[in-house]
């Protein structure tokens, strides 16, 4: 497969993902309705069929999921800018979900601020909590 | 810090040798498609592999790799011969 084609069903298999959680919450929220049960119909299945061709056909799923000792330097080096980049969008989303989710539920409250910036903080510092914790000098 | 770009004659010995990708990643100890990036001059090899690889085709790490585009080894071996006053 092509690098455009394969960015193309990347896009693909995380936009089913937000079709899933977003048919979700409406149907469970208005009741499960044709245009819910359908949207989740078809998040599941493109879902599936975009998974087999983006993680498993292309042995990506492996190699992320793999130990480091039986990656050879470049594998390594790749699925480690790989995880530093999806650390970062993974905390974001995170976040916004968080957010989003308290304010579809009309809990915008003080408790929720202060976990909100626990949570950034906590994304913030917890590489370089790491490696303070590991690294005999910095 | 932005790593410079290195170039190598990988390709070449491992043809002049009859050695498939497949065969010289299973002697350097790393995945066949590493080879064909270091081939392609696409990925730095770290120091250890730059070693591994110089042993394997049994030619000293400045005869593989170089910061600058690389003469063919014919012409190489004959400057260093000039240079030696050979």
């Amino acid at each position: 497969m092509s690098l455009a084609n394969r960015r193309i069903w990347v896009l693909i298999n995380h936009l089913c993902l937000a079709l899933l959680l977003i048919s979700f919450y409406f149907g469970k929220e208005t009741g499960m309705t044709a245009v819910a049960i359908g949207g989740l119909a078809l998040a599941v299945i493109v879902g599936i069929i975009s998974f087999i061709l983006v993680h498993i056909s292309s042995g990506l799923w492996k190699l992320t999921h793999s130990k480091t000792d039986k990656l050879d330097e470049r594998q390594i080096l790749i699925t480690h800018e790989a995880l530093r980049l999806s650390y970062g969008i993974f905390a974001i989303i995170s976040l916004v979900v968080l957010l989003a989710l308290a304010l579809l539920e009309g809990k915008y409250n003080i408790t929720l601020i202060v976990i909100f910036a626990a949570l950034l903080y906590l994304a913030h510092t917890l590489p370089s909590s790491i490696l303070a914790w590991t690294e005999k000098e910095v | 810090m932005k790593s410079r770009k290195l170039y190598n004659r990988i390709s070449v010995l491992r043809e002049e040798r009859g050695i498939s990708r497949k065969e010289l990643a299973e002697k350097i100890g790393v995945n066949f498609q590493t080879v064909g990036y270091l081939e392609r001059e696409e990925y730095n090899p770290s120091l250890d592999l730059a070693f591994r690889i110089g042993e394997f085709f049994e030619l000293p790490i400045e005869m593989i790799f170089s910061t600058s585009p690389m003469k063919p080894l014919s012409q190489e071996i004959l400057e260093q011969k000039k240079r030696m006053g050979g």
